[in-house]
């Protein structure tokens, strides 16, 4: 333990800044995959692709066409949206009208997720992209000696207003209710006059949105566009998900932010933290688990999403 | 030891019937130049393909080699190390090449020149600065300036400059290249009496630094030395900025790339980096090469470039010194090799088969690599 760096109160603020803004990064991009995973109890390997593929198109639209931050959000989470809509109708829709089980379907997601990053490499190359600065100033603001970029207040405010966006829709709408309906029983929601499939799309559609959300905000505040930007994710994401209470979207919030502060803690108070901080941040997950082992806010399945 | 003095003597015998020599030499000499050629790390690969390829249409247009002719295969590593093993599999089994010229990265060197050893294939490496690169074996050169040869010149010229007692050190852990950089520079600091006050580190495909950065400038340090791959180190230039360093900061040989200056833009400046070559080198060769260079491409070449032409040529002159396209016979003239004009000066292989001269410390001004005085 470095001690005297313990003591430091500016530090470790400055820590928790950096750790809350790394974990709002992993809970944006684990949003979409647990309410896909809550609504249709499958794990979408090709999440991962569909983000990097959201980066690309932001970078594309900002970088070259010289479209605003905004501008840009919009076209990326519309590409993910469209998407990952795609995904649904070749890669499991097809299975579920098969009546395939859900391995099938990640199996199917794994295939994807290589076409998808194969694609990019083809296309854009395996050179890593970065936004110029001209897309969102890198100049930090101080407050009392702890440095925030404008990259990572937008990571944080975003999550939070995702969040509380996603919980509206989800608990308030109609279609939110639909949504909850299929996650607790398809069969019942399908005999109670919902449109199943249409519903799973509108799933489909928003989770698509989020991972674009991500995939820009990722870009932003680590700089680093690339098609393989999505396999650093994935694992992490996966974690989240399950550190949530798979399916829960305030728990992928919740899950995020732990991970990310428990990650920054491990560089910064541990010798050595960078090159255990995988090791440290699975055993914590372990011993999370261990305790609760639906996650954090997990609950029994079916009331789930 | 006698086996060596008899092998100088028959060099003596050999350069001085050189013409006869080249006279045995076969119309095409396969020579294979494995290089990063995809990926952030063509961003080193691509300018010493192009450093060779200029230099081999230079050799192959001036008879240097009588009739013959040097038939290079240029092939991509992709800065992998499986790809690596396998792209020299293939250039010695198959294509049945006389020499390697490569690879890019030291990470591929250690995983691959092992194959061309014990083939018995010598290769030459322009870019790998890794200490124990040669130390793989007897047929195993470069003519790129080890860590060794290069970080302590620099350091003592930032010392001269600036008032330097505390250094902090930033390095990747999972990349062999940095983390034998990183060694070097931690002994040389200690020799100077330079307290190493923080040391961090970071694993491939990390891409945010801010943490590491933090916990090194909450040391205060005088200076900072990185080392780092292009793909990390515009990040690790960005952040550092990002979160408060000012201070001087020394970059490895990752770092002499016109890359970090077109991404990092401002947050490159003031970066001191120990270079093997600089454009405005007065050499003769150097000049001529810089104004070919420019003639062809229509750009500006860069160390690694400049590594790459020198090391076409550095080949190009042991074949002819052997007169033979026989692999044992090329490493045995390449190891004789003494006082070649080259554009990287003067050039002679020391003992272990490395480049011995001078490095030259570089700063970045304005958005370019200034000699450092």
């Amino acid at each position: 333990m470095d001690l005297s760096l313990l003591s430091d109160p500016v530090f470790l603020l400055q820590n928790l800044v950096d750790g809350l803004s790394r974990g709002a990064l992993y809970a944006v991009y684990a949003m979409g995959l647990t309410l896909i995973f809550g609504v249709l109890d499958i794990i979408n390997l090709a999440h991962a692709a569909t983000f990097m593929w959201c980066a690309i198109t932001g970078w594309v639209v900002m970088a070259v066409f010289g479209l605003p931050l905004a501008g840009g959000l919009l076209i990326a989470m519309l590409a993910g949206a469209c998407l990952c809509l795609l995904l649904e109708y070749v890669a499991f829709r097809p299975l579920r009208r098969e009546g395939a089980d859900r391995l099938s379907a990640m199996i199917s997601s794994i295939g994807m997720s290589l076409i998808l990053v194969s694609i990019a490499e083809a296309v854009f190359g395996v050179e890593t992209r970065r936004f110029p600065n001209s897309v969102l100033s890198p100049k930090p603001f101080h407050l009392g000696g702890v440095r925030v970029s404008p990259a990572q207040i937008l990571i944080m405010a975003a999550s939070v207003v995702l969040m509380g966006a996603m919980g509206y829709f989800i608990r308030r709408t109609p279609m939110g209710k639909a949504i909850r309906a299929i996650a607790a029983d398809q069969k019942a929601a399908r005999l109670l006059g919902i449109h199943v499939e249409a519903v799973i799309a509108i799933t489909f559609i928003t989770a698509g949105a989020l991972a674009g959300a991500a995939g820009i905000l990722v870009g932003l505040l680590t700089n680093n566009i690339v098609p393989d930007m999505g396999g650093q994710i994935q694992l992490r994401g996966l974690a989240v998900v399950i550190l949530g209470g798979m399916g829960n979207m305030e728990g992928a919030v919740l899950g995020g932010l732990i991970l990310g502060v428990i990650e920054t803690f491990t560089i910064a108070y541990l010798p050595g933290g960078s090159d255990v901080k995988d090791a440290v941040v699975f055993l914590i997950l372990f011993l999370i688990l261990f305790v609760r082992p639906n996650g954090i806010m997990g609950r029994r399945s079916g009331e789930r999403a | 030891m006698k086996k060596g003095t008899f092998l100088a003597l028959m060099a003596l015998t050999g350069a001085s019937f050189g013409s006869h020599a080249a006279a045995a030499l076969p119309p095409a000499i396969k020579i294979g130049a494995v290089e990063s050629l995809t990926g952030d790390n063509a961003s080193y690969g691509i300018p010493i393909r192009k450093g060779i390829e200029l230099a081999v249409a230079e050799i192959n247009a001036s008879a240097m080699l009588g009739k013959s002719k040097i038939v290079l295969t240029v092939m991509d590593d992709k800065a992998d190390k499986q790809e690596g093993i396998s792209v020299f599999t293939k250039l010695i089994n198959e294509e049945k090449v006389s020499a390697i010229i490569g690879p890019t990265l030291s990470s591929t060197a250690f995983a691959a020149d092992p194959i061309a050893q014990k083939a018995g294939v010598p290769v030459l490496g322009t870019s790998t600065t890794a200490l124990g690169i040669t130390a793989m074996g007897d047929y195993i050169f470069r003519d790129s300036l080890p860590q060794a040869a290069v970080i302590p010149g620099t350091l003592a010229k930032v010392a001269a400059k600036h008032n330097v007692k505390k250094a902090a050190l930033l390095f990747e852990s999972t990349n062999e290249y940095s983390k034998s950089e990183a060694d070097v520079f931690k002994s040389s600091l200690q020799k100077m009496g330079i307290q190493l006050v923080a040391s961090e580190s970071y694993s491939k495909g990390d891409s945010d630094f801010r943490t590491q950065l933090s916990k090194l400038n909450a040391r205060k340090p005088d200076i900072l030395v990185f080392c780092s791959l292009i793909g990390e180190a515009i990040p690790v230039l960005q952040q550092a900025r990002e979160v408060g360093i000012t201070q001087t900061i020394v970059g490895g040989n990752g770092f002499n790339n016109p890359n970090v200056l077109k991404n990092a833009k401002e947050a490159a400046e003031g970066l001191v980096v120990g270079s093997s070559w600089f454009i405005e080198s007065t050499v003769p060769k150097s000049r001529t090469f810089v104004a070919a260079f420019r003639k062809k491409y229509g750009s500006d070449p860069d160390q690694f470039a400049a590594q790459g032409y020198a090391g076409a040529y550095i080949m190009a002159t042991a074949i002819k010194n052997a007169g033979s396209a026989d692999r044992a016979a090329i490493r045995n003239a390449l190891a004789r090799l003494q006082n070649l004009d080259t554009a990287l000066g003067t050039f002679s292989f020391d003992a272990n088969r490395d480049p011995q001269h001078a490095s030259v410390p570089l700063i970045v001004q304005n958005g370019h690599y200034t000699l450092f005085q």
